[in-house]
């Protein structure tokens, strides 16, 4: 187990962001973040509505960055549309904006993903990591550390 | 009528005429130990909850006066979960042992590291997590290495602190006083998760020196005596190969690459490992206080996982030893073959002196000695010394060792004990006596599995008397898996 072939600083890559309110039947969703250790820097994190958005192939649906100053964070998006979501969120603990590797290519700041999904030496699924936004307002938790 | 009672009939009967040298042989491996004899498959069973302190029994001789403090010793103790479990010995819970010795008693106290993958393994009632020999299965979490980080190896006292070492993730620090679990020990928090290996070498003036293996590339960590990280420089290494282990003297560091070679990426991890044994053996020395500065030196393929601490003649000659085998196969089969109760006999590990010499050339002397587990008197760490310490003594078709020796360099003699083989004989780790200073001047502690009670034991030797055996053995009511590495540390 010396190399574990993981190449995790991709997991979290920011794609470029296109943001898609949509005007119909819209939902909240307030995303929490907790269990947060260093309370400094901020949560970096991606919204998507689609696997192909979840794996960078898409544009996500919102995006977020929520400094730290405690042990959790939240924030609120409206004017979703309902339908499946994941998000995929890093702490930038030294805020340099990066998520940042040791010298082999293993992350060294906090990553997590919807429903508190963990990945295989990888991305955690999108069948584990997507969740229903339903029309109104929605709560995600996710804990962080 | 079966092989052994047909064996002792020809034997009684006319063994002058009847008893072949081939069924002498055999005849002599059933009286040591044949595969029905000896149920040494106790000592890889599972230990299912931690054992609390518990006084142990004296059953033989007196404690030395003088001897008093903790002897920590790690290794896999628990291997078996209902949905699934480790295919390798070596991918079993950290289990933190501690023989604590004062005013003539012993106790016995054991509690499993707490780790993640500890965690996710009660959870899901299986080994899900991959390891070195066994692969990952659904419902496996791995974030970063700490993740299938099993603490399982060795221990090490840093800071008032044990940390318990595995060799492809971090330190994990524990409390002495009770063996719990504080956490993982991130030296500098960006090189959080890089692997230290098990075996840190200590310079005489205290700081500790290791390696974190990636591929080619080694991350060399020093650390001061109270645990604060003084540097960590990467340099190349000239192949990938599987190292376990290192040495060095006290101007420099010795990675011994053997041709056990990670030509792929694949879980579990040993199967990335090729025995390549065309490439030789090459052996690369850096010089402590300049990584930049190296030397390579090569000598022919052989494998092993342990060498004795090295020393420096004045000619800039560098000597060190180490229990070399032909090959990996200890690794690659009987890692495996012990998690299904059996053994594949293989040749022991053989006691090697290795020399490298100031014009480039390098030499392997084999003393024929059976070795494993060799550790030197601690005051001598990287300097001239004479004497080897080490497990010894095989049997056939019983696992490990059954003996302790000592191989002293200047005679080319041993000093042994063996316990026969129904005691699977734990690493010798050595306590110098109070105010001693003199090579040896001290005891030997082992622990042992006696098979026959199913018992853990530990063992005081006299480290200048091995042969006379133990001084002192007391006994635990319990038996726990044999362990691998340990530390005393004085009261």
């Amino acid at each position: 187990m010396k190399t574990l072939p993981l190449v995790l600083s991709l997991i979290v890559g920011m794609a470029a962001l296109t943001p898609a309110v949509r005007a119909a039947e819209t939902s909240s969703l307030t995303v929490t973040f907790s269990g947060i250790k260093a309370t400094t820097g901020a949560i970096l994190f991606t919204v998507v509505n689609s696997e192909a958005a979840y794996g960078d192939k898409a544009p996500a649906s919102a995006q977020g960055m929520l400094p730290v100053s405690t042990n959790s964070a939240s924030k609120v998006f409206s004017g979703l549309a309902p339908g499946r979501y994941a998000i995929k969120a890093f702490h930038d603990v030294n805020g340099d904006g990066k998520m940042n590797a040791n010298p082999f290519g293993i992350p060294t700041e906090p990553f997590a993903f919807s429903n508190n999904a963990v990945g295989n030496m990888g991305p955690a699924k999108w069948a584990d990591a997507s969740f229903e936004v339903k029309a109104g307002d929605n709560i995600h938790a996710i804990t962080i550390d | 009528m079966n092989r052994r009672q047909l064996l002792q009939s020809f034997s009684g009967v006319a063994a002058t005429t009847i008893l072949t040298p081939e069924l002498a042989q055999a005849a002599a491996q059933l009286s040591r130990g044949a595969a029905s004899g000896i149920n040494w498959q106790i000592a890889f069973a599972d230990l299912d909850a931690d054992l609390p302190r518990a006084p142990m029994k004296r059953i033989h001789g007196r404690a030395p006066e003088g001897l008093a403090g903790s002897l920590y010793r790690n290794g896999p103790g628990k291997f078996h979960r209902p949905g699934g479990s480790v295919d390798h010995w070596f991918d079993g819970d950290g289990l933190m042992r501690a023989f604590r010795v004062s005013d003539g008693a012993a106790t016995l106290e054991a509690r499993f590291i707490d780790t993640p993958k500890r965690r996710v393994e009660t959870a899901a009632n299986a080994v899900v997590q991959p390891g070195f020999g066994t692969a990952g299965k659904p419902g496996a979490q791995v974030r970063n290495s700490d993740d299938v980080n099993p603490g399982n190896i060795s221990v090490m006292s840093m800071g008032g602190e044990l940390w318990a070492l595995w060799e492809a993730g971090s330190p994990i620090a524990m409390e002495p006083k009770d063996l719990s679990t504080k956490g993982f020990k991130t030296l500098r928090e960006d090189l959080a998760h890089v692997p230290y290996l098990a075996h840190p070498r200590r310079d005489p003036g205290g700081d500790v020196w290791s390696l974190g293996l990636s591929g080619a590339q080694a991350l060399v960590w020093r650390v001061s005596a109270d645990g604060a990280l003084k540097s960590a420089d990467m340099v190349a290494l000239p192949v990938a190969s599987y190292v376990h282990d290192f040495t060095a003297t006290s101007r420099h560091l010795i990675v011994i690459l053997q041709p056990w070679v990670q030509d792929r990426m694949v879980l579990p991890y040993a199967d990335s490992l090729t025995w390549r044994p065309e490439l030789g053996t090459k052996v690369l020395v850096l010089d402590k206080d300049d990584l930049t500065k190296r030397r390579i030196y090569e000598l022919p393929p052989f494998f092993a996982f342990h060498f004795g601490s090295a020393w420096e003649e004045t000619d800039g000659t560098l000597r060190f030893d180490g229990c070399l085998t032909e090959d990996a196969r200890f690794a690659t089969t009987n890692g495996k073959a012990f998690m299904k109760g059996t053994y594949v006999p293989e040749p022991a590990s053989i006691l090697t002196l290795v020399t490298l010499q100031p014009d480039g050339r390098a030499t392997l002397q084999p003393t024929g000695v059976t070795a494993e587990f060799p550790r030197v008197d601690g005051l001598r760490s990287g300097q001239t010394r004479r004497y080897t310490i080490h497990a010894t003594a095989t049997a056939p078709n019983v696992p490990l060792f059954h003996g302790v020796a000592t191989y002293d360099w200047k005679t080319g003699k041993s000093d042994t004990y063996d316990f026969g083989a129904n005691h699977l004989m734990e690493e010798a780790v050595f306590v110098a006596r109070p105010g001693g200073s003199d090579e040896l001047d001290g005891w030997l502690l082992a622990p042992s599995v006696n098979i026959k009670t199913k018992a853990t034991e530990l063992h005081v030797f006299d480290a200048r008397r091995v042969a006379a055996g133990p001084l002192c053995t007391w006994r635990s009511e319990h038996v726990l898996p044999v362990s691998l590495h340990g530390v005393f540390v004085k009261a």
